[in-house]
């Protein structure tokens, strides 16, 4: 089975055109594989977002290729026109902030996008209690999101990502919203999501101390996405 | 599934009642408005299906007393008699009085008619009170919403009246209280001159005033049975008086004559207030996606098809003018009874207003959903 969760090749990215053309991208070349946690760094502005949001099949490419698993999605254009359908079915956004949808309560939050992949709702409920059950918030299920703590939608958030089964996270700055301590606790259960589900996972951050806890670094340098190493103080959960 | 919309409107349930009854308040005026329109329409014929005369005479070159001012020879009703086919016929006056009640003065619409005769103008259902006319002078039989009670006296003119009688909902042709009084009376108040009048009249060498012929304002009479209406209308404009119209011929006179401008004037009122409605469930739509732009941009992000947000918009819409409908409704029905002219709801005025709302429903969701399509799911998390 191969291991490829996702594979970049020359994909550029410029926004404008004639003066004010802008190049955010210029060329990315990289792999992140199945089980994979992988920070995503870069000053701010670099486009971090930008390339998260392109592999993510929201934001177009300029040039370049995308690969989701085995499947070519964008080859100088989408390959489909149901990127939205490819999110819905491969992907699991995370975001900064929860962003959970406030007129949801947390088990419908969970899962809304796996009933819209057609899973029925008993199903989709048993799973979405199993993931609340894992990230300790089963006893929530039917709260609204305003009556969480910051922390609990968080929580509630990486179980939406996770509720539709996918190859692939994109979290963009997860823990930038919580401290250190949460910050690591999420971290630590991004990596044991990677593990034991066999996704990928690409993490934007900012935070250093979140680098050990992951697999390998992808950084923005010149415009070109270099891999790295972790640090050596890499912590094994 | 997960319904959004029900879901939405649950989280927003306040906001979203107190929105549809604001909306409801203002199609409530609209109902109000094609009430009053009936009720022209209603009020028009009250008197006429009353009177059950089948031909009306009047003077010639006018369209009636409904219509403007119309005086015949009362003897007239002797020659309309004769003609074949007429099986009774007499004379009947109307005219504006302005009764001094002990509240404020009454504008009603006084009926003259011969009380002795057959042709009755009140309606017998309609008397919740009293008895018909029995006197040649100074009774009155009185409408119920202009305040006095039976046995009460009205001074009119020189004279005091008695009230004989109190009827329900008799109103003239133009909404205004009718009153009954007899055929002698109504003539010495329209047509009899003053003290001064008179001695004026007659150093001017103009001939005695009171010795004039009585008149009325038109002559009323119904035909036999085998008769046609409209045969015997023929026969008395050729032979006799040429200004003759039949019962449906007065209808048409005070439907599509007189009530016409009102009406148009009421009906474009009344599309004002539904394109204004349907502007206001617009713009609350686009308020109410707005405010769900960010929620939209994330369900677009986590792959949600449009479909299904539209699908939203689209139900939260149908329900807001549902609901609009019904809190419309509820609310032209509690205040109708408090207009001073008649406002009659028909069912089948709502049900026009149900589906011309829905379809503006429609067409205000198209704003939101337009909203909807060009979402951009990446402002979700701010580019």
């Amino acid at each position: 089975m191969a291991k490829q969760a996702i594979k970049v090749e020359n994909l550029v990215k410029h926004f404008g055109k004639g003066d004010s053309l802008v190049r955010v991208i210029e060329g990315a070349n990289f792999q992140v594989d199945k089980g994979e946690l992988v920070a995503l760094i870069a000053p701010s502005g670099a486009g971090k977002t930008t390339l998260l949001m392109m592999i993510g099949c929201v934001e177009e490419p300029t040039s370049g290729k995308i690969y989701l698993g085995d499947e070519l999605v964008y080859d100088n254009r989408w390959l489909t026109k149901e990127q939205r359908k490819i999110r819905r079915e491969k992907i699991g956004f995370i975001f900064q902030a929860h962003y959970l949808i406030p007129f949801l309560n947390v088990i419908e939050n969970v899962t809304l996008v796996p009933q819209t992949n057609g899973v029925p709702q008993k199903e989709a409920e048993a799973f979405a209690m199993e993931l609340l059950d894992y990230f300790d918030i089963a006893d929530k299920a039917h709260n609204m999101s305003s009556e969480l703590s910051g922390g609990q939608n968080q929580r509630v958030a990486i179980a939406r990502a996770l509720a539709n089964k996918p190859q692939i996270i994109l979290a963009d700055e997860p823990t930038a919203a919580l401290d250190s301590e949460r910050s690591v606790s999420v971290v630590k259960m991004l990596k044991k999501i990677a593990m034991d589900q066999d996704v990928a996972i690409i993490m934007v951050t900012h935070d250093e101390d979140m680098l050990p806890f992951c697999d390998r670094i992808l950084k923005i340098e010149n415009k070109k996405v270099v891999s790295h190493d972790v640090p050596k103080n890499k912590d094994v959960i | 599934m997960i319904n959004l919309a029900q879901k939405d409107i649950k989280h927003t349930f306040g906001k979203f009642i107190v929105t549809a009854m604001g909306v409801g308040m203002l199609l409530g005026i609209v109902l109000i408005m094609i009430g009053v329109y009936r009720g022209m329409i209603v009020d028009a014929k009250v008197l006429l299906d009353d009177l059950k005369a089948d031909l009306w005479i009047v003077q010639e070159d006018t369209l009636g007393p409904f219509a403007e001012s119309s005086r015949v020879h009362e003897d007239l009703k002797n020659s309309v008699h004769v003609i074949d086919g007429v099986k009774k016929s007499v004379g009947i006056t109307f005219q504006n009085l302005q009764l001094i009640s002990k509240t404020k003065p009454v504008r009603v619409v006084a009926v003259g008619f011969d009380p002795y005769d057959t042709i009755n103008p009140i309606n017998p259902a309609r008397l919740v009170e009293g008895d018909m006319l029995r006197k040649d002078h100074y009774e009155i039989v009185v409408s119920d919403n202009i305040g006095f009670k039976l046995g009460e006296e009205i001074p009119i003119g020189r004279n005091i009246y008695k009230v004989v009688g109190v009827t329900h909902g008799t109103v003239s042709s133009g909404g205004d209280p009718l009153v009954y009084i007899s055929l002698k009376d109504a003539q010495e108040l329209q047509f009899s001159y003053s003290n001064n009048r008179i001695r004026s009249d007659r150093a001017r060498g103009i001939k005695d005033s009171t010795t004039n012929m009585p008149m009325v304002n038109a002559i009323i009479a119904t035909v036999r049975l085998g008769y046609d209406i409209d045969s015997v209308a023929n026969n008395i404009r050729q032979t006799l008086h040429k200004s003759v119209y039949t019962k449906d011929e007065q209808k048409d006179i005070l439907t599509k004559n007189l009530i016409e401008r009102a009406s148009k004037q009421i009906g474009l009122f009344t599309a004002i207030l539904v394109v204004v409605s349907t502007i206001i469930i617009a713009l609350i739509i686009y308020t109410m996606t707005l405010e769900k732009m960010k929620e939209i941009s994330i369900m677009k992000l986590i792959g949600i098809p449009n479909s299904m947000i539209m699908k939203m918009i689209v139900q939260e819409t149908l329900l807001l003018g549902f609901l609009a409908f019904i809190f419309g409704n509820l609310f032209s029905h509690l205040i109708y009874g408090r207009f001073p002219k008649r406002v009659v709801l028909e069912i089948s005025d709502a049900w026009m207003l149900f589906i011309i709302i829905m379809v503006a429903s429609i067409l205000a969701s198209l704003i939101g959903i337009k909203k909807v399509i060009n979402a951009d799911p990446a402002a979700a998390i701010g580019g």
